[in-house]
Formats: C-alpha cells, sequence, structure tokens
C-alpha cells in the first residue's frame, strides 16, 4: 500500500499543473463551503464541463479534493453566522454558534479545522488500506433493508434535538418526510403532490429547500432582532482551543470517526446523516447532556469529525462498486463516464495510477485544511466586524443564486424564500429546523429502500428481521423514540404534579 | 383548556389542515403498482397518520405545560423565540422584510437579475433600518460589483435576464459587454 501511496504522491506533486489543480480544489472547496448560500456543489456543478479537457485522474482528483475540503468549509458558516454552508454542518451550529455568541467563535472554528482534519485523514488512510475488503463486505451485508433501518436510526436520532419539545422534533422530520413526497414516487414514477404544476414533478429540489430554511430564515431571524433592537453583535475573538482541551475530547473524536465513516460507507447516506448520529452519539454518552446545544465544545468536535470521517468512506462505494453516496459522487461518476471510464472493480486493475493519485490527493487535501483552515480561520473571523444590515443582502443573492444556478429555474428561488419564511415561523414555534431538513433528504432514500427490502422479503417481517444488522438498527431507532414518549409524558406528568 | 393559548390551537389547526390537504390529494394518484403491494400512497399516508399522532401529543403537551420547552432539550436554542411583539409597527417591518425576498423572486423573471439585483439590496439595507444613502450606494455597488464579477465573468453562470422590455435589454447590455470584454482579454 506505502508504495502505491508514495507513487500516487510523486504523480500528484511532479507536475506542476496537477498541483495547481490540487491547490485550486483545496481553496475552492474551503471558499465555497464557507460562502453563505454557495456550497461546494456549486462549484462542482460549475467545474463540471471543464473537467472533460483534464485527464481523467486529475478530473476526479479535483472533485474528490473540493469534497473534502467543501465539507470543512460549510462550519465556518455554522458557527460564525448560524448558517450551515451544507446540511452535514447542521449539528456544527447547534453548539458552534452559542460559542460565537459567546465570544468563543475562534475555539469553534479553531476545533473544527482540527476535528475535520482528523476524521478526514483517518477516513483517508482506512479507505486506502480497505476499500476492497470494506467493499466486499458492504456488498455482501448491506442492502435495501439496512439502509432503510439506518435512515430510521438516524431519523429517530434527529428528531430527539434541535426542538422545543420531543414532539416539536418529531413534527419536524414528519413535515420534512412529508415535503420529500412531493414529486415522484421511487417505485412506481406516479406524480404525487404537484398540485397543478407541472415543475413539482421533479419534486422540491435539495439546495434551494435548505438554502431557504438555513440561510434564509436567519437572516430573517437577525433582521426581526434588528427591528425589535434585540440585536447583538458577536464578540470577535482569536482564542484558539488549547491541546489539552481538545485531548480531553479523544474518545468523543474516535467515535465519530466510527460513526462517520460507517454512514460513508453506505451509498446514498453520506455525510449528513453521520454529522447527526456523530452529534447524537456524543450526547447519549455524556454525562452532562444539559450543556449541549449553549456551546459546549463536544457538539462542534462531534460533528465536524464525523461529517469528515465520511467523506473517504463515500469514495469505498464509490472507486469499488461504482455505486455514488451522494451529490458530489455522483458528478464523479459523470467526470469518469466523459473519459470512458467505468467506477467499479475494474478501475482497480485498468487504472491504478488515477486511484492512488485521488487516495493521496485526499489525504493532502485533508491535511491541508489543518494548515490553510488555522489560517484562513484568523481572516474570515474579521467578517464578523462587518455590520450584519451589510452582510444580509450579500448572504440573501448568494443564496438566491445558488438555489438558481441548480436547475435553472425561478420557481427554486421562490421556494427558496417561501421555505425561508416558513423556517423563521416555524423556528419562532420551537421546531427543528436541522430536523425538516434532515426528513426532506433522507425520505426518498427512506422510501426506495423500504420499497426494495420489502420486496426482497416478499413481505414478511420475520425474514425482514432476520437480518442482524437491520434488526439492530431498528430495535435501536425504536428505544430513542420510545425513551422520547417516555421523557415527554414524564415531563407532562411532573407538571401536572405541580 | 389546561394552559392551552390561541396559538396552540392555530398550530394545532395548521398542522390538521396540512394533513387534511395531503390527504385529500393522496386520492390523485392513488394507483396500484404492480410490483409494489403498498402503492404511491402507502408512504404519504403513514406520514400523514404520524402527524396527527404526534400532533395530538404535541397538544396534550401544550395542554399540560403551555409554550414551555421540555427539560433536557438538547439542541434547541429560546434565542429565535425570544422576540416580542408590542406595536403594529414591529409587525408591519417584520412583514416587509419577511415579504421583501419573496417580491424579489416573484419579479425575478419579468425582471431578470441584471436589473433587479441593485434595487433589491438597497431595499434589504433600508429595510434593516440603514439610512444613510451614501453607505447604502456604495455597499449597493460593491455587492453588485462582486456578484457580476464572480458569477458572469468567472463562473460564466447563466442568470436570469428578464422577459420584458427595457429590463431584457439590460440583460442583453451586460451580456454584450461581457463578450466584448472577454475578446479584448
Amino acid at each position: 500500500m506505502w508504495e502505491n501511496f508514495l507513487t500516487g504522491t510523486a504523480t500528484l506533486f511532479g507536475d506542476p499543473f496537477t498541483i495547481a489543480i490540487f491547490i485550486f480544489g483545496v481553496l475552492g472547496g474551503m471558499l465555497f463551503g464557507a460562502i453563505p448560500g454557495v456550497s461546494m456543489l456549486t462549484l462542482a456543478a460549475i467545474l463540471l464541463p471543464f473537467t472533460a479537457d483534464l485527464d481523467p485522474a486529475q478530473g476526479v482528483m479535483l472533485f474528490a479534493v473540493i469534497y473534502c475540503t467543501g465539507t470543512y468549509g460549510g462550519a465556518i458558516t455554522a458557527i460564525l453566522f448560524n448558517i450551515p454552508g451544507a446540511p452535514e454542518n447542521a449539528p456544527t451550529s447547534f453548539d458552534g454558534y452559542p460559542m460565537t455568541r459567546q465570544g468563543k467563535a475562534a475555539k469553534a472554528v479553531g476545533a473544527a479545522v482540527l476535528c475535520s482534519a482528523i476524521g478526514g485523514t483517518a477516513s483517508a488512510l482506512v479507505m486506502m488500506l480497505a476499500t476492497e475488503p470494506l467493499a466486499k463486505w458492504a456488498i455482501m451485508n448491506i442492502g435495501p433493508p439496512e439502509i432503510f433501518a439506518l435512515v430510521f436510526f438516524g431519523l429517530a436520532v434527529a428528531s430527539t434535538v434541535g426542538g422545543r419539545t420531543i414532539w416539536k422534533g418529531w413534527l419536524s422530520v414528519l413535515l420534512g418526510l412529508l415535503i420529500a413526497t412531493i414529486g415522484q414516487d421511487p417505485v412506481g414514477g406516479i406524480n404525487r403532490y404537484n398540485f397543478g404544476f407541472s415543475d413539482l414533478a421533479a419534486g422540491i429540489a435539495f439546495v434551494p429547500a435548505i438554502l431557504g430554511f438555513f440561510a434564509v430564515s436567519e437572516v430573517f431571524v437577525q433582521a426581526e432582532k434588528k427591528a425589535s433592537g434585540k440585536y447583538e453583535a458577536p464578540e470577535l475573538s482569536v482564542n484558539f482551543p488549547t491541546f489539552r482541551e481538545l485531548w480531553a475530547h479523544k474518545i468523543a473524536v474516535i467515535r465519530s470517526i466510527f460513526v462517520g465513516f460507517f454512514c460513508g460507507i453506505l451509498p446514498g447516506i453520506g455525510a449528513t446523516l453521520a454529522a447527526f448520529m456523530g452529534y447524537g452519539e456524543a450526547v447519549r454518552w455524556s454525562k452532562n447532556k444539559e450543556e449541549f446545544g449553549k456551546g459546549k465544545l463536544e457538539g462542534v468536535i462531534s460533528s465536524e469529525t464525523a461529517n469528515n470521517a465520511a467523506t473517504g468512506a463515500a469514495m469505498i462505494p464509490l472507486l469499488a462498486l461504482g455505486l455514488p453516496g451522494g451529490a458530489l459522487t455522483a458528478m464523479m461518476v459523470a467526470v469518469f463516464q466523459m473519459h470512458d471510464l467505468e467506477p467499479g472493480p475494474l478501475v482497480f486493475y485498468n487504472s491504478p495510477d488515477l486511484i492512488w493519485i485521488v487516495f493521496a490527493a485526499m489525504f493532502y487535501a485533508n491535511l491541508s485544511i489543518l494548515f490553510i483552515g488555522l489560517l484562513e480561520t484568523k481572516t474570515i473571523l474579521y467578517l464578523l466586524k462587518i455590520p450584519f444590515q451589510f452582510l444580509a443582502p450579500l448572504i440573501l443573492m448568494l443564496a438566491s443564486i445558488g438555489a438558481y444556478i441548480g436547475r435553472g429555474l425561478v420557481l427554486d428561488v421562490m421556494v427558496m424564500f417561501a421555505a425561508g419564511i416558513i423556517g423563521f415561523l416555524l423556528r419562532r414555534s420551537g421546531y427543528s429546523i436541522p430536523g425538516i431538513v434532515l426528513g426532506l433528504i433522507l425520505g426518498k432514500i427512506g422510501e426506495q429502500n423500504f420499497a426494495q427490502g420489502m420486496q426482497m422479503v416478499h413481505y414478511d417481517l420475520v425474514t425482514y428481521f432476520s437480518r442482524p444488522i437491520c434488526t439492530i438498527l431498528i430495535v435501536a431507532g425504536a428505544l430513542t423514540l420510545l425513551r422520547g414518549v417516555y421523557s415527554a409524558i414524564q415531563s407532562s406528568r411532573s407538571t401536572e404534579a405541580v | 383548556m389546561g394552559n392551552l393559548t390561541r396559538a396552540h390551537l392555530v398550530e394545532t389547526g395548521i398542522w390538521l389542515f396540512i394533513c387534511i390537504v395531503f390527504f385529500g390529494f393522496s386520492f390523485e394518484f392513488n394507483k396500484t403498482i404492480e410490483i409494489y403491494k403498498f402503492g404511491a400512497t402507502g408512504w404519504p399516508r403513514s406520514i400523514l397518520l404520524l402527524l396527527i399522532l404526534v400532533g395530538a401529543g404535541n397538544l396534550y403537551y401544550a395542554w399540560n405545560n403551555g409554550s414551555e420547552t421540555q427539560k433536557g432539550r438538547v439542541g434547541f436554542s429560546e434565542e429565535s423565540s425570544e422576540v416580542s411583539y408590542n406595536s403594529m409597527g414591529q409587525v408591519i417591518k417584520t412583514s416587509f422584510i419577511l415579504l421583501l425576498p419573496l417580491f424579489y423572486a416573484i419579479l425575478l423573471k419579468p425582471v431578470g437579475f441584471y436589473a433587479g439585483t441593485p434595487f433589491f439590496i438597497a431595499l434589504i439595507m433600508l429595510a434593516w433600518g440603514e439610512r444613510r444613502v451614501g453607505k447604502i450606494l456604495l455597499v449597493t455597488l460593491v455587492i453588485y460589483a462582486f456578484l457580476i464579477f464572480l458569477f458572469m465573468f468567472l463562473l460564466n453562470a447563466p442568470l436570469p435576464q428578464g422577459n420584458v422590455s427595457p429590463f431584457y435589454d439590460f440583460s442583453a447590455f451586460m451580456l454584450k459587454t461581457k463578450t466584448q470584454l472577454q475578446q479584448l482579454m
């Protein structure tokens, strides 16, 4: 393995043009991830046609690098402005933004930098060591029932965080699932809930909805505070976390690497669920659960480690099986196809150079996060000095363009602003925006895998539950839900007693 | 009525309304799928059933606890619900802030990005309470120039051009200028 890795490194750093593409990918991913409203997906979509002129290895490598650094970039806006650059950074804002309000922005961003680098590097190493055996294990053991079970478990965990009450958490997730049913049904392709609008046949696009629920609603929340005279500019600090502070969270980091890697390896699940589950597990194992959501460093550490740990893992099904795990890895398939290549087991034998330059690039991209990220943090922190009334129009404009670019539909811009208003009202009423977004993202995946799973076992629940991974995840999800019911009833009873 | 307020009843009413509307519309696509026993309606109707059950739980909680935050909740911040309205002026101001971007989005098709954006940027700052004309003009110019440079020149991204004169003509002028500048370079 090391020999191949060194060969990949030599190829990567042996050609000035390849180095230039690598640096462009690192900076582009970080920048687009960090600009509110424009994600790494926007950059990747714009760059896709240009990769036809590149060498296949350079094209795939560019996307892999953007994937690693873009996943980190979104954490910056999540922490500084409560606007996650991508859904996988949503749980980072739970504790990151309160830390910013408390004048600990640099500490939160510093932890995000370090943990993204650790999670991503660990994931890249495991990817190099075990892509083939892990892919074989996944293909043998993971099928639609397991993927549905993981979606169920993930949604059960997500519903327990973010809302004012457990009921509101569940309602948020269910609303997301309901919105996801708009468009064609994933089994028969029948149009559902298009309400007479032909554009709705393709469903509600993720990007405008996410931008609306997160970025636009946050601008509205700040605007409301400004209008009522309650707006306070966050404090500025350059106080990075100490080694001791980070060492105290080593268990959370290791746990999140495992969680992130497991979620990342499954096609279609990816970094978003990884971040939520990383955060959820940190809460579950903590002795001071009530401190989460109020500016606890462990919250930032857990979600940022987990989402970056998912990036390397997401390459495993793509490279070994040809199955993309999410939107960006799906674009990588397009890059392969542009060069008449098919990702899958044969690519290891036919194009080992390509595989190892991509592995090496991902490894170094994650290390780059550590060095460039720390430098970038100090610069970006000065964004906080700009009065929000000047920053708000820029955020709204970037979000509008981000929503429009995806499909070229003005409808998507309208959907985004409508989602912004709905998100604003729901936030005021104590609902969980990340819960809605996760429901929206996982709804279709969940339904499709449920249907396929049911067909596989001929609608026989005994067979369904005879699959161990599936049973464990469904039981764990059900227990999470039952614990929620118990806590809700307890909380009502204690009030009745008073 | 316990601790229920009118707001709780409205909230429950909205959930119920959503469920009724979605259930009603589900008959439009209630077709059987040969390979799938539960059809196209099985999944959405299950979600609607759960929504009704959880909505009832939410109402029961509000009956007992009002709008109080449940003890031990994780990841929830009171911050976004702490603002209260004391005057009609505040309500109008917030409504203007909320509806202005939606108005921009609706006008995007006829007016286009190039002509509509500077006005929108300036209006947003006005809505946020900025009254210094010089600052509004300067920031509008800076943001507009940044967006044009990034998306029009650097990324070549297609942006809405509008379909009503003179806005469409203005977009055409911008695109023509861009092409001429690119040819010069």
